[in-house]
């Protein structure tokens, strides 16, 4: 496939698996386009530390002059991720974009944010405010909801 | 049925009862006919309705019951009834019933057929359209098992893939001119779309709409559906295009989601460029390369539902699927193609139909016009927007001007070609030069016809040659030396002189390129008196009749301006509305321009689409190939850009800088491409900023874009593809790029719009403006409100009473209407004021009022950021230093003070 951003993929996906990401692991990508790419954030901290969130990773045909769009496909309570998957990550926005920053860059960005949340940018704003009014029940809720709904880890 | 043992088939016969229901016939002559419907199954004739007295709305409600085969061929003829002479045929259709039965899986059961009746015309020597009959099929049911398959190619594949859907399936297009839906059997419940068509029909209004707009230039001649090959009910190739299995999700190269445009299963019109099919349905008709749909990955673990309303209601032919990674995807099987986006129903009124050439387009009852593109939300919100203009279209029309044009006649004779070289190139095409006996030499133009004396070939760059300064003193004479260089012949002194005489007139060093004084020249008004004297100078004598219909407005003008000669479009115009014949002193056709203008740029035509969310001025849409025909629209469109400009007329709104700067034959910039895709200009800066070959860009001489979900791959260079960009070569990279981003999937199309204006108006006659003037002279300028725009202007570090914003103020009150344009343009990247004034001026990201914000110091120039209507205005010391600052940058028009 002679797609312009395909070599650039196909090194930054051969970078990445190389590096074996602790945190990112499973990445499939479809032979046949390599623009859609799904994988499973592992993330360190609780309450999400038990489980594993599958995401998809879908690039413009633009890359890397447009950047690429992230969306979870396994439910997780987050106040960063939004009930349909959708995430709000600054490194990848319009203002932000450089066609130099890579996809393990992104992955690291996202899964610093699943590990931190920053509930002063909530697309939840009711998780926002029970995770700064009661943590407690917070973490209760998202653990529950990660054993209930997360992928099982290999590990 | 004595005639039915002679029907050659061996399968039997089947009762099938037939209503014929009513019909809605073409008001074709002046007396209405008496039709009745004569029914042939198998070419006998069965039966006949009773005729109808005088109507074009004949209703009959007449049910017989025929014997049938599976595979009978039923014909439906209207007739004209009379007494005195053989009855005429008015129109007829013909129905394959195996089809209607494969489509239905054996079942005819109150099932309402609406047949277009097509007429082969004589006189214009093809099909059209002369109505629809509705009649209804019923108490038919045969066991599809027991039908032989068919296996002539046309009948198998029309096995329709909605089959799955069984009974869900209730509306259909079977083929080009019949559309079938199962009624349900209590009318309380059918659907409300066919109630209005019904009662549509009833009420007179054709149910087709009349204005299938964009649909091929032939076939919108007077509202009729033009059949381009024998028998509307065969299919055509483009039929068959539609009708061969796509290309299985096997061969699928890239899968696009968040894609919101129909994916077109044609290929486009692209050619040099290497398209990658989108992702396509696997057609169940063709069970051998039918691709089985994969369960989901178990070890998926749980996968999000995105959406709740799984078992979501999908508009009718349509189905969801996943595809073998677990995707959702919608199959719409009315068109065989394939979206990522959930479909959203089609809005009220909406229908989708197929025309006789099988393509599908889609119907607004509500509106009664047509359009290509599957309508969603964005579509319909500009086209409400587009719609909402509508109202002010004329009260718009009435606020533009520019100055009173100062006609200027010339006598230019005939002279013997002469050929001589000057070093500057090859005139471009269709050009010729002369020289008058005088010795004066002059340019033809023979493509439209036009004389000049300007060199087309440095148009714009020159010293002009026109006398536009007044007249001599007496005894004074201009003379031209045999190289056209004027030259003053004073008798009195018997002396010449290069220098001009008159008063006022420029000497030496201060005379800019025209030989007038370099302020002047520069004035807007001054290159307006150009171009206006290169049109009256080659203005036709006579007049030629443009008669429209308002309701059918783009049609006809399309009609009526591609058949004349361009150049014939020079002459006076004389526009006549059907209806309200009057006079055209030039009031009619100053409506025309306007309400034309506003029609042609209707989004629903796919022609044009607004440069982004919020500015409303218009590119072309690299999608506008879903129109079939939209090079001739383009020519069209093009010839009336340049009667506009020719007979100076105002446009309702305009197009966008960079297209303008593409009429003036301007290289387009990096800098054009913020206006369009301002994250793409972005990247492309961060690309010229940084040094790239440490950062692993992998970029090489190749780049693809999206257009209506196909990759269309383009090499910047030959071999692109195996040329690494490097920190050495990227300059130029960015300026293919940019070349390439300013004209991807639109070159075609400007190319034929810029030829259908050169053959009204040379393009080199523009050369005198910059693409700011070229705006002002197509759309007028408009008294600009000075209270509303203050009123409605904010301030960023400075504030109402700041001194500097008060010398702004002192600036536009004291200027002249121009100049605020200008500034406006400047500022705003247009000079049109919104409709509901300076309140509603919008930006990128809505709406954003005129801001005036402290930035820099008093030795730089204002800037401007057009996407958020901002001007960055440095504190600057005093009134004159503000005048003078803003004056320069508000002249200066290349490529700088807008950062």
């Amino acid at each position: 496939m002679s797609g312009a951003a395909n070599r650039r993929l196909q090194k930054e996906l051969a970078d990445m698996r190389a590096s074996g990401l602790r945190s990112f692991r499973d990445i499939e990508v479809d032979d046949r386009n390599i623009l859609i790419w799904s994988g499973s954030i592992c993330p360190d901290n609780p309450p999400y530390s038990k489980g594993a969130f599958r995401i998809e990773i879908i690039f413009p045909a633009e890359y890397p002059f447009k950047p690429p769009k992230i969306a979870f496909k396994t439910k997780i309570y987050h106040p960063n991720i939004d009930e349909k998957g959708q995430v709000c990550l600054p490194i990848i926005s319009a203002e932000n974009w450089k066609p130099a920053t890579k996809t393990d860059q992104v992955i690291q960005a996202l899964v610093a944010l699943v590990n931190e949340p920053e509930p002063e940018h909530p697309l939840r704003a009711e998780l926002a405010e029970e995770y700064l009014k009661d943590r407690k029940k917070f973490m209760k809720n998202a653990e529950e909801f990660t054993r209930k709904h997360s992928e099982k880890r290999h590990d | 049925m004595a005639d039915s043992t002679r029907v050659p088939s061996s399968q039997g016969f089947h009762q099938l009862q037939i209503t014929i229901e009513h019909a809605s016939l073409r008001n074709y002559s002046f007396l209405k006919p008496d039709p009745y419907v004569q029914v042939s199954i198998d070419c006998n004739p069965a039966r006949k309705t009773e005729h109808q007295k005088n109507t074009y709305l004949p209703k009959w409600n007449d049910t017989f019951t025929v014997l049938v085969t599976p595979t009978s061929i039923l014909q439906f003829r209207i007739f004209d009834h009379s007494n005195f002479r053989k009855d005429s045929l008015i129109g007829e259709q013909t129905v394959h019933l195996v089809q209607i039965l494969q489509h239905y899986n054996g079942r005819c059961e109150n099932l309402e057929l609406a047949m277009d009746l097509l007429y082969e015309s004589k006189s214009e020597g093809r099909q059209i359209k002369n109505g629809e009959l509705v009649a209804v099929f019923n108490g038919l049911k045969i066991d599809m098992s027991t039908i032989p398959s068919q296996t002539n190619g046309e009948t198998a594949r029309s096995v329709d893939i909605s089959f799955q859907n069984g009974a869900m399936m209730r509306s259909s297009i079977l083929n080009g001119g019949i559309r079938s839906r199962m009624r349900l059997r209590s009318n309380t419940n059918s659907s409300s779309n066919n109630n209005n068509n019904n009662g549509q029909a009833q009420n007179g209004i054709p149910q087709v709409s009349p204005n299938l707009m964009a649909a091929s230039p032939n076939s919108v001649n007077g509202g009729l559906i033009q059949s381009p090959s024998t028998g509307a009910v065969r299919r055509s190739s483009g039929m068959n295009q539609w009708d061969q299995p796509p290309p299985s999700i096997n061969s699928h190269q890239r899968l696009t989601p968040a894609f919101s445009n129909p994916l077109m299963n044609s290929p486009s019109s692209q050619q040099q460029q290497q398209i990658i099919p989108p992702p396509q349905i696997p057609s169940p008709a063709n069970s051998a390369g039918a691709i089985p749909i994969m369960p989901q990955n178990p070890t998926n673990g749980e996968v999000m539902e995105v959406e709740n309303d799984d078992d979501e209601e999908l508009p009718q032919g349509w189905e969801r699927r996943t595809d073998p990674f677990g995707r959702r995807y919608y199959v719409d099987h009315n068109t065989r193609s394939t979206y990522w986006e959930k479909p959203s129903p089609l809005p009220p009124g909406w229908e989708i139909r197929r025309d006789p050439r099988g393509r599908v387009y889609y119907v607004d009852h509500n509106t009664r016009t047509t359009t290509w593109q599957r309508p969603n939300s964005e579509r319909l919100m500009h086209f409400q927007h587009w719609q909402g203009q509508r109202a002010h279209v004329m009260t718009q029309g009435n606020q533009r001007f520019l100055y009173p044009q100062h006609a200027q006649q010339s006598n230019t004779t005939q002279a013997p070609v002469q050929d001589d070289d000057d070093g500057l190139g090859a005139l471009p095409d269709g050009w010729e030069k002369r020289v008058q006996p005088d010795n004066r030499v002059y340019f033809v133009n023979h493509k439209n016809r036009t004389t000049q004396w300007e060199d087309p070939r440095t148009q714009g760059q020159e010293v002009s040659l026109m006398g536009a300064e007044g007249p001599l003193p007496s005894g004074w004479e201009i003379r031209y030396t045999a190289t056209g260089e004027r030259f003053f012949v004073d008798h009195n002194t018997r002396r010449t002189t290069f220098e001009d005489p008159r008063p006022g007139a420029p000497k030496g060093g201060v005379k800019g390129m025209y030989g007038v004084p370099r302020a002047y020249e520069r004035s807007f008004r001054w290159k307006l008196s150009q171009f206006r004297y290169l049109c009256q100078s080659n203005a036709l004598p006579s007049h030629i009749k443009i008669t429209l219909t308002r309701q059918t407005l783009f049609e006809d003008s399309y009609h009526q301006i591609m058949r004349l000669p361009a150049y014939e479009l020079r002459r006076r115009l004389y526009i006549i509305f059907r209806g309200e014949e009057g006079l055209d002193y030039g009031g009619v056709s100053r409506e025309w321009f306007f309400l034309l203008s506003h029609e042609v740029l209707n989004p629903m035509y796919c022609l044009f689409e607004y440069a982004n969310k919020s500015n409303y001025s218009l590119q072309i849409n690299p999608a506008s190939y879903v129109n079939p025909d939209h090079l001739q629209y383009f020519k069209f469109i093009g010839r009336f850009i340049a009667m506009a400009l020719y007979h100076g007329r105002f446009i309702y709104s305009g197009f966008t800088m960079p297209f303008y700067k593409r009429m003036l034959n301007k290289k387009l910039t990096t800098k054009d491409i913020e206006s369009i895709d301002p994250e793409f200009y972005n990247s492309l800066i961060w690309v010229r900023d940084n040094n790239i070959d440490e950062c692993g860009l992998e970029l090489w001489f190749s780049v693809d874009f999206e257009v209506l979900g196909q990759i269309i791959h383009h090499e910047l260079k030959a071999n692109g593809d195996k040329e690494r960009v490097t920190e050495e070569n990227k300059e130029e990279y960015l300026t293919l790029m940019t070349e390439w981003r300013m004209t991807r999937g639109i070159e075609e199309q400007t190319k034929t719009f810029l030829e259908g204006f050169n053959e009204v108006v040379p393009l080199e006659w523009l050369k005198y403006f910059d693409e700011r003037e070229l705006e002002l002279m197509l759309c007028g300028m408009q008294e600009i409100d000075v209270d509303d725009w203050q009123r409605n202007s904010i301030y960023r570090h400075y504030n109402r009473n700041s001194k500097q914003v008060v010398w702004f103020w002192q600036f536009v009150r004291e200027t002249d209407n121009e100049k605020r344009a200008r500034l406006l343009q400047f500022v705003c990247g247009t000079c049109r004021v919104p409709v509901g004034g300076f309140a509603e001026l919008m930006g990128s990201n809505g709406p954003q009022r005129f801001c005036i914000e402290k930035v820099g110091k008093d030795t730089w120039l204002p800037r401007s950021h057009t996407c958020f209507n901002r001007l960055d205005l440095p504190p600057y010391k005093s009134y004159d230093q503000l005048v003078e600052k803003l004056n320069y940058a508000i002249e200066e028009t290349e490529g700088f003070g807008q950062e």
